[in-house]
């Protein structure tokens, strides 16, 4: 009797016990107070750290929530960091780097936290992770277009520091802009090197190769890298002799432009972020995944004093194109799409 | 349009040196370090704290030669934290080296972020020294004899370092250091002071590699440039068996693959990029079953030196 009393009241206490836990949990997901955001360079980099940084921060202001950031934490194991940020109270992590989408998870569902990753939409799981793989690929192929339309040489070029899903999509809609603009344009594609984003030394020496078999506009995905793509395009003349020009993606470097910036695919993450700071409030957050488009100028091409008026209202109206649905441009996340875009040797 | 000009070969073959001389000089520092028995794993962060600051004064000064200079001196003050640690107070070489390393990144990234972050500034084109009448020979001419001077006073030190080895009692006191510290000591020859000199003369080397990547490769700084080019350097030197030669040959064997993988991409070669990009790692590891079954690396090498010890 005596030992039946202990273990009804033993297993009240473990239902109570679990029953407040629950109820913890469900508080917790309601009551967003902060969120974290990891990124593996400065947030000052005019490109894919410093956009994932400041949306976050927008993001937060507009929701009342405080942002923690960690930067510049590199590309190597984050664990460390993450649990850190977890065991301080963030509501969520945003692992705003494809190679911590490994990691980001594991330590989410060991301290169950939500976590947001890129490059992995299929992990998508109710309450735990989310994917905001943006898809830039209509912005990319406005670039595209615009390369054709300006190229005089015919032949342009795609600089990448890495093949992550959302830049290989990136790098074949603006080759599908390149040939939907005109097809006798040529494609030339070179990847620095595996996971070469801060490998600025590579991007010149690769971007001053591409320059050299003909190209005269560049469209380069990089992080730090791209500083060294600019670099090449401003000291490297094209080879009819003229001004190479330079298409960057995520980010403005309008302000450190020495003339050879033609345009830039910019992100604004800032909605993305928004939504995933509702999402977990609603108790929704992991049902879905998050993207950037048109329609809402949290994709665009920028606009530069490289780009003649008429081209641009030409592009204006392609983008209006795309946005009414006249023109459908398929996400494509592999790079072997990439592959069959480029000149093949014959 | 025709892709395999003359001018694009060139600026293949040149790619190749950009990429390898970075590598030729840490390698040859390292290389350095090892014969005297000191494993400097800390190259990558002498050649990223070089890399800053022969940035930092090139831009600065508005003087490339003073970078360079400056790109030794931050390799050096790293390598002095080394020769501190390691080579006079007998901490362990492996842990030092990587402690060394992160702390560069850790520190060059913070610098940057103060400084240049929201300006991002860029130096003009590094000028080359014609080597008339060397530089009218076609194709090779531009190659060799219109470079710039780092690139001819890294070749020249590896036919200097070689001379050394060979033919000199300094080479002999080099390699003692490594293999017999002990009769290097009871010959009167102070090891410690000959380790902690080996170890600068790295730094320097190593920092002006550094240099070399942010002032004439990529004419801009941001943080970890060096891309894990110090770890590389030091496999070369592991290969390289204490021959200078070697690591020439071996560095311009990486950067020349380098150029050939940017070469295949550009040319739409039909074969998946990660195979592609395996090309320059895999050549270095053919090169190690090839030659580098025989290395023999120093039997000291990684041990600190305490006199009297046994």
């Amino acid at each position: 009797m005596k030992n039946w009393m202990i273990e009804t009241a033993s297993r009240t206490a473990l239902a109570l016990a679990l029953m407040g836990g629950l109820g913890t949990v469900a508080l917790q997901a309601a009551d967003v107070k902060s969120i974290a955001i990891l990124a593996p360079e400065q947030g000052t980099d005019m490109g894919w750290n410093q956009q994932g940084v400041d949306a976050a921060k927008a993001a937060g202001a507009a929701t009342g929530v405080e942002v923690v950031v960690a930067e510049n934490l590199g590309y190597g194991d984050v664990r460390p960091t993450l649990r850190e940020l977890g065991e301080e109270g963030a509501s969520l992590l945003i692992a705003h780097a494809s190679g911590y989408n490994t990691a980001a998870p594991e330590i989410g569902a060991e301290l169950n936290i939500p976590v947001a990753i890129v490059d992995s939409p299929d992990k998508l799981s109710a309450g735990k992770v989310a994917d905001y793989t943006a898809s830039g690929h209509d912005g990319a192929y406005l670039a595209g277009r615009l390369a054709a339309k300006m190229s005089r040489t015919k032949v342009v070029g795609i600089v990448v520091s890495g093949e992550p899903p959302s830049w290989n999509n990136m790098s074949v809609a603006f080759a599908e802009g390149v040939k939907a603009e005109n097809p006798a344009v040529e494609v030339r594609y070179a990847v620095i090197g595996p996971a070469a984003y801060s490998d600025a030394a590579g991007g010149k020496r690769v971007t001053e190769t591409v320059i050299a078999s003909g190209a005269d506009v560049i469209f380069g995905q990089g992080n730090g890298s791209s500083f060294g793509m600019l670099q090449a395009v401003e000291t490297t003349k094209a080879t009819d002799g003229g001004k190479a020009y330079f298409i960057d993606v995520i980010g403005d470097k309008t302000s450190i432009d020495k003339g050879n910036l033609l345009s830039s695919v910019l992100w604004n993450l800032t909605p993305v972020y928004t939504a995933m700071i509702e999402d977990l409030k609603a108790d929704k957050y992991g049902t879905r995944n998050y993207d950037i488009k048109l329609s809402d100028d949290s994709l665009s091409l920028l606009k530069t004093k490289n780009i003649p008026d008429d081209i641009w209202a030409q592009i204006e109206a392609i983008k209006a194109d795309i946005i009414s649905g006249k023109i459908v441009v398929e996400p494509k996340y592999d790079a072997e799409s990439v592959r069959k875009l480029v000149k093949t040797v014959q | 349009m025709a892709l395999f000009t003359q001018s694009f070969i060139i600026t293949l073959f040149l790619g190749a040196i950009a990429a390898g001389i970075p590598l030729l000089l840490a390698g040859l520092g390292e290389q350095l370090s090892e014969k005297t028995g000191v494993l400097n794993i800390g190259l990558e962060g002498m050649m990223l704290f070089g890399a800053y600051t022969g940035f930092l004064v090139a831009w600065s000064s508005d003087s490339l030669a003073l970078g360079f200079v400056a790109g030794a001196a931050g390799g050096m003050v790293v390598a002095a934290l080394m020769a501190l640690l390691c080579v006079r107070l007998g901490l362990n070489q492996i842990v030092i080296g990587i402690a060394l390393t992160l702390a560069a990144e850790g520190l060059t990234a913070l610098l940057h972020f103060v400084q240049f972050s929201r300006t991002y500034p860029r130096l003009d084109g590094v000028p080359t020294l014609p080597l008339w009448p060397l530089s009218e020979i076609p194709f090779v001419g531009p190659i060799l004899f219109n470079n710039n001077v780092v690139f001819y006073f890294a070749i020249v030190l590896v036919a200097v370092f070689a001379w050394v080895y060979r033919q000199t009692n300094l080479g002999i006191a080099l390699q003692a250091a490594g293999d017999k510290p002990a009769a290097l000591d009871a010959a009167g020859v102070d090891v410690t002071n000959t380790r902690t000199m080996a170890v600068l003369v790295t730094g320097a080397l190593a920092g002006l590699g550094g240099a070399y990547m942010s002032i004439v490769v990529a004419g801009v700084f941001v943080p970890f440039m060096t891309h894990g080019n110090g770890f590389i350097a030091i496999v070369l030197a592991m290969l390289a068996r204490g021959r200078p030669l070697w690591v020439l040959g071996g560095a311009l064997l990486f950067g020349g693959s380098l150029s050939l993988t940017t070469a295949l991409q550009v040319a739409g070669v039909d074969i998946p990029t990660d195979v592609i990009q395996m090309l320059p790692f895999a050549m270095v590891m053919l090169v190690l079953l090839v030659a580098g079954r025989k290395a023999a690396l120093p039997v000291a090498l990684g041990e600190s030196f305490v006199r009297g010890s046994r």
